[in-house]
């Protein structure tokens, strides 16, 4: 009696075991995966890439997010196909590597901050011949300090590599720097933590990506329509902010993103997306054919990509993202 | 005077067939499966190793790397010589004295274990990121293995060398100068050309971690504009220079240090 029992539990449980496994292939056939490399700590400001990941996954495209340590490892994990989207600007990267990769989507413009010690420096002048700490060699942040230098017609004694905003934002807190670039989360923090040692010097306009999405060519021309919901949503959740920074949070809530974020700092997501969205940070056209061309011309002042008669075409495609605008118009 | 005849069983003995004809074939094959694989390729971002050696000479020619080397050195020079001093006191300190050695082996013993780049953070938080960081770094790293080097030094002194001393009615200080410390010479020189290998560990982990200076920074910038082959030049070069030092100091070691002197000491 007992024997049958166990016979029957473990007949039933081949079944459904049988069942999940058709039944996943199934599905699974009919999604796509995309293996989506960022170079950055999973933070607040990778919400609206999370909640349209969220979105695309509702479509049947799953984006795999994996965090790298570094932009630089990031692109090198697309480059040997590890991954097939990657976040960043390495436009140098592009330009070098033998493997025809393109930017298709810009995420965000570069918001930076150049911020100073007040006991030391007052304006752009009072930093000629003294020394700046920036994210890194041949880095956005870097190149906005660069044109800003030329603009003031100025030059820095020594520009350190610190990489991380958070980490120079506490080396200015520590006084090891005097004079930096930050994001706006760590600028805000820094004015929070000592309102009245630091001074954010006036930036001219700077529009060039932050933020941008690369692939290979062949991965873009296989998977044409994951690409196209994929860049849709994204396009969907910068509108959605630019309408209303307040849809972050309520999309936060909803999706359950981020849910171990620390109270202090669940604080500054509001004011972070209204502060980029005054500034004009999310494109509600993922950048497009402007993007590209002002990123051009930044990235080769700022000594990241080298030579004469620049292409767009060498660096962005811009097809994917003229499909999605297509849709969600 | 007899100590001195006993045939010294460690003796460093040469093949009969020519040892650097060996070692060439090997260096060959090594860089020629490099080749290889480079040329395959195995991935976008490996380049073959003409390549690189290119790449090498044309840093070198640049001055990029002399540079480079020059500001990883100040680090790890100064923090090899800060370890040096503390890891020999304190070692020949626990060997010599029980109360110090309670206090102090079990602290070395766990920085021995603790894996360096997880220290990396907190050494940042405390000390931020000059080149403080970095010698910190590398004295972290490096001190440990002095010390427990040097202290085992001590401990090993020959037991019945010392009970002659005493037999001879000689002072601790006599016994300390004249028997364990000349004894305890060798064990502590390998512990510092140990310590230097963790230093050169630990400046590496440092110039990629806290900022990119020096090697670290050619190593970061390169990955970071796909430059793999300058990219490969400086981690080849960095490694290939740890490892000569090393090897001189060890050769050094042997010629200062003669095998009979580990076993059995010079005080007969």
């Amino acid at each position: 009696m007992r024997n049958r029992i166990e016979k029957a539990l473990v007949t039933l449980f081949v079944l459904i075991g049988l069942l999940v496994a058709i039944t996943g292939e199934a599905s699974a056939q009919a999604r796509t995966k995309i293996r989506y490399a960022l170079g950055d700590v999973i933070s607040i400001d990778e919400l609206p890439l999370l909640i349209a990941a969220e979105r695309a996954k509702a479509r049947g495209v799953d984006v795999e997010i994996t965090a790298f340590k570094s932009e630089e490892l990031a692109t090198q994990a697309v480059i040997n196909g590890q991954a097939d989207v990657g976040q960043g600007t390495p436009y140098a990267a592009l330009q070098k590597v033998t493997v025809p990769i393109r930017f298709f989507i810009q995420l965000s413009a570069l918001q930076f901050f150049p911020i100073v010690n007040k006991e030391s420096y007052k304006s752009w002048k009072d930093l000629d011949g003294q020394e700046i700490a920036v994210q890194g060699r041949g880095s956005g942040t870097e190149a906005i300090m660069i044109l800003a230098a030329k603009q003031h017609g100025i030059k820095y004694k020594n520009v350190s590599y610190v990489p991380g905003s958070q980490v120079r934002a506490l080396a200015l807190l520590k006084g090891n720097i005097k004079a930096s670039i930050l994001d706006a989360a760590n600028k805000n923090m820094v004015l929070k933590e000592a309102p009245d040692k630091f001074l954010v010097l006036p930036l001219g306009n700077v529009k060039a990506s932050d933020e941008a999405l690369f692939a290979t060519r062949e991965f873009i021309d296989k998977n044409q329509a994951a690409i196209r919901v994929f860049a849709e949503e994204l396009i969907k959740v910068n509108r959605a902010i630019n309408a209303n920074p307040k849809w972050v949070l309520e999309e936060r809530k909803k999706l359950k993103l981020l849910s171990d974020l620390p109270a202090k700092m669940e604080g500054e997501i509001l004011p972070y997306f209204e502060e980029a969205v005054q500034n004009g940070v999310f494109p509600n056209d993922g950048g497009a054919a402007s993007a590209a061309q002002n990123d051009l011309e930044f990235y080769s002042l700022s000594g990241a990509i080298k030579g004469d008669n620049l292409k767009v075409e060498d660096f962005w495609y811009l097809a994917p993202l003229k499909a999605a605008l297509a849709n969600v118009k | 005077m007899g100590l001195k005849r006993i045939t010294p069983i460690l003796q460093h003995s040469l093949t009969p067939v020519s040892p650097v004809f060996w070692q060439l074939i090997s260096v060959a094959l090594f860089f020629g499966l490099w080749e290889l694989a480079g040329r395959w390729p195995i991935s976008f971002s490996f380049p073959p190793f003409s390549d690189t050696f290119l790449a090498f000479g044309s840093m070198m020619a640049d001055g990029s790397l002399i540079k480079a080397y020059f500001s990883t050195l100040q680090p790890l020079v100064i923090g090899i010589v800060v370890a040096s001093v503390l890891g020999i006191g304190f070692g020949i300190g626990m060997g010599l004295s029980r109360a110090i050695e309670w206090l102090t082996l079990p602290i070395f013993i766990v920085l021995q274990a603790a894996p360096m780049a997880a220290l990396i953070p907190l050494i940042t938080y405390m000390y931020g990121i000059g080149i403080l960081s970095k010698v910190l770094a590398v004295a972290v790293l490096a001190t440990p293995v002095i010390v427990m080097n040097s202290y085992k030094g001590i401990r090993n002194a020959n037991p019945s060398l010392i009970q002659m001393c005493r037999a001879f009615l000689g002072t601790r200080q006599q016994e300390v100068v004249k028997i364990i410390l000349p004894h305890a010479a060798a064990l502590i020189f390998t512990g510092l050309r140990l310590g230097l290998a963790m230093g050169f560990i630990g400046i590496v982990i440092a110039e990629l971690l806290i900022t990119p200076t020096g090697i670290g920074d050619l190593i970061t910038y390169n990955s970071s504009v796909a430059d793999y082959p300058r990219m490969f030049a400086a981690i080849a070069s960095i490694v290939i220079f740890a490892a000569l030092t090393i090897h001189a100091l060890e050769r050094l070691e042997r010629r200062l240090f003669p095998a009979e002197m580990r076993g059995l000491g010079n005080g007969g």
